[in-house]
């Protein structure tokens, strides 16, 4: 079986940085009870500015398959290998351009080369780590050279006041409110790639990946943040939004935004600390070893309640040694630990030897993964 | 104590850690676990009747008059070197012994009747609980019954709260018909951070091994003490 070595990332933001102060120009003005759930999401998540694929009149520039080509182009420069050479594509994302076919198909057909071999994932911010474990796997399996995953998002498009305003009976009630204004003022655009080959790089720094793990708890949790069915029906047959009469019943019913359960998400959180102390005890992880912690994670104020978890346990790492760029850069769901790499890996923050943990959680339906990379 | 057991302060605060981390990891897996009992699964899809709450009070009268005598049985259990210990365990049985009373309150504020949940037998799973309960406190030195502990106040302190604010909610009910979920939570929020002191008082000792199997048993015979209401 081949090593496989994350050898270059890259990463695309459209536009300049936005602030808290004008985030309502692009994702638009609901009203002021939008406005106050806003202000009070953005002291939680601690989020700065972050950038957005539309202009500020609320106008799409790009295609989330154009956001992904852009940072796997940006990939490619900072690489040793040049576009062509390529012979692998997963591609992750939340919610792609088109309900169907694939993203992949989408992201290929803008980038313009290949043939080549491609896979979707589409789940919430973890789809990421299945796309990097998918490329990981092709190198190790010595079927693929340079294969890349890419996560990207235009979650924004989602986030203007049309999406919301023939539903306004289905998020009457403060907590679907809640569920739909914590993601209108936490989620942002962006995407990030990394490229896995079967040797490090001659002339740049490159990490070699221990091992990708990730775990999904879908049996024992129901949906906490998702799309496609009204808040309180989501685990019923009726509550899916194509069993609807038509797409507009379902929007109207709330069968179309984007939600978060915040009790749910809580309880959840335990269950992704608990996974991650297996982890400890079963000897993959040694908290003290890990000189780099990149932990994606939505808001700060659940960074808080992860490392009350962990406490007197052995399992903290510790929070200097904790990387994150989540304040300038904002949430980015599945693209958010690429764009974190490519930071990382910009900054030449790791030496070699140093081992680097990657932690992506997923509250969709409760999904944690992990990656370990040794700096060469 | 370190001395009697010959233990290294090193290897004692590793001990303290792996058993808090097996504890942690039983908590998390029961509380994946409560997810899908059926009644917490009503609670949580915002389903719950009124009949629901009172056969949760019913169902759990029974194990918690139980509670105060499980636990003064340990420390009755607890030899001389480990005072401290006994006097927890003592202090614990007090604070637990009258709780049943406000359970009974609150299950004829709701519309029961006193005689039906005294009289309610236990299910199925609080059968098997309190059995289990009652044979590791008759153990020597039952220093294993701290996972129980950290499993039975943690529903205390991380899960009465939630669930009571839930039933309140649901049923539109006023605070002190569910003041035996929310006295829980504002009472148990300082156990949880002594564990680690008592962990390290018992390292060494043959039952400290156990604790986070112990509290897994216990979590898992709770868990089926809800699947099963009124199985009697």
């Amino acid at each position: 079986m081949n090593e496989a070595y994350l050898t270059a990332a890259g990463s695309f933001l459209p536009g300049a940085p936005v602030t808290n102060e004008e985030m309502g120009q692009y994702i638009g003005v609901i009203d002021g009870k939008s406005e106050r759930l806003g202000r009070l999401t953005l002291r939680q998540n601690k989020i700065r500015t972050r950038h957005y694929a539309l202009n500020a009149d609320g106008v799409p520039l790009y295609t989330n398959a154009q956001l992904a080509s852009h940072a796997i182009k940006d990939l490619v420069s900072k690489s040793e290998l040049s576009l062509s050479d390529i012979d692998f594509l997963a591609a992750s994302t939340t919610q792609g351009d088109l309900i169907v076919p694939g993203h992949a198909s989408t992201v290929h057909g803008e980038l313009g080369v290949g043939p080549m071999e491609i896979a979707s994932f589409q789940s919430v911010c973890a789809s990421s780590m299945m796309a990097a474990k998918s490329a990981v796997l092709n190198v190790r399996a010595d079927d693929k050279r340079a294969a890349v995953a890419v996560g990207s998002e235009f979650a924004s498009r989602f986030f203007r006041p049309g999406f919301y305003q023939d539903a306004r009976e289905a998020i009457a009630r403060d907590d679907h409110r809640m569920a739909a204004e914590f993601l209108r003022w936490t989620l942002s655009d962006g995407a990030g790639a990394v490229i896995f080959e079967p040797r490090p790089n001659d002339r740049r720094r490159s990490f070699k990946v221990e091992w990708i793990k990730l775990v999904s708890l879908a049996a024992q949790f129901d949906v906490c943040m998702f799309a496609g069915a009204s808040a309180d029906t989501r685990m019923e047959t009726e509550g899916v939004w194509s069993h609807y009469p038509s797409p507009i019943e379902a929007a109207r019913n709330g069968a179309v935004m984007l939600l978060q359960d915040m009790v749910l998400l809580k309880r959840i959180i335990r269950a992704w600390v608990g996974e991650y102390l297996k982890l400890v005890d079963d000897e993959h992880i040694n908290p003290q070893a890990i000189d780099w912690l990149l932990c994606h994670y939505s808001a700060h104020s659940l960074r808080t309640e992860i490392i009350s978890i962990l406490e007197g346990t052995g399992g903290m790492i510790d929070e200097e040694k904790w990387f994150t760029n989540l304040p300038e850069k904002g949430n980015t769901g599945s693209a958010a630990l690429f764009i974190m790499l490519d930071e990382f890996m910009e900054k030449d923050l790791a030496k070699p030897g140093d081992q680097i943990l990657c932690v992506v959680p997923e509250s969709g339906r409760a999904i944690v993964s992990f990656m370990l990379l040794t700096a060469q | 104590m370190a001395e009697i057991h010959s233990i290294t302060p090193d290897t004692d605060r590793q001990f303290v850690q792996k058993t808090l981390r097996g504890l942690a990891t039983a908590w998390t897996d029961f509380e994946g676990q409560l997810e899908r009992v059926p009644i917490i699964e009503k609670l949580n899809r915002g389903k719950l009747r009124i009949e629901d709450y009172q056969a949760l009070l019913r169902n759990l009268r029974q194990q918690v008059v139980d509670g105060g005598c499980w636990i003064a049985r340990a420390a009755s259990n607890v030899s001389v070197d480990y005072f401290d210990l006994r006097s927890r365990f003592m202090r614990h049985s007090v604070t637990e012994h009258r709780d049943f009373r406000m359970l009974e309150e609150n299950y004829v504020s709701v519309g029961g009747r006193l005689e039906d949940i005294q009289s309610a037998p236990k299910n199925i799973g609080s059968e098997a609980l309190s059995a289990w309960m009652f044979h590791r406190a008759s153990q020597p030195d039952p220093f294993d019954l701290l996972g129980s502990m950290f499993i039975i106040e943690g529903l205390g302190s991380r899960k009465a709260k939630e669930w009571g604010k839930a039933i309140q909610d649901q049923l539109d009910l006023t605070p002190e018909q569910v003041s035996f979920m929310l006295y829980h939570s504002e009472n148990d929020d300082d156990h949880l951070a002594e564990f680690e002191d008592w962990i390290a008082l018992v390292a060494g000792a043959d039952k400290a091994k156990l604790i986070p199997k112990t509290a897994r048993v216990t979590a898992r015979l709770y868990a089926l003490q809800l699947e099963e209401l009124d199985h009697v």
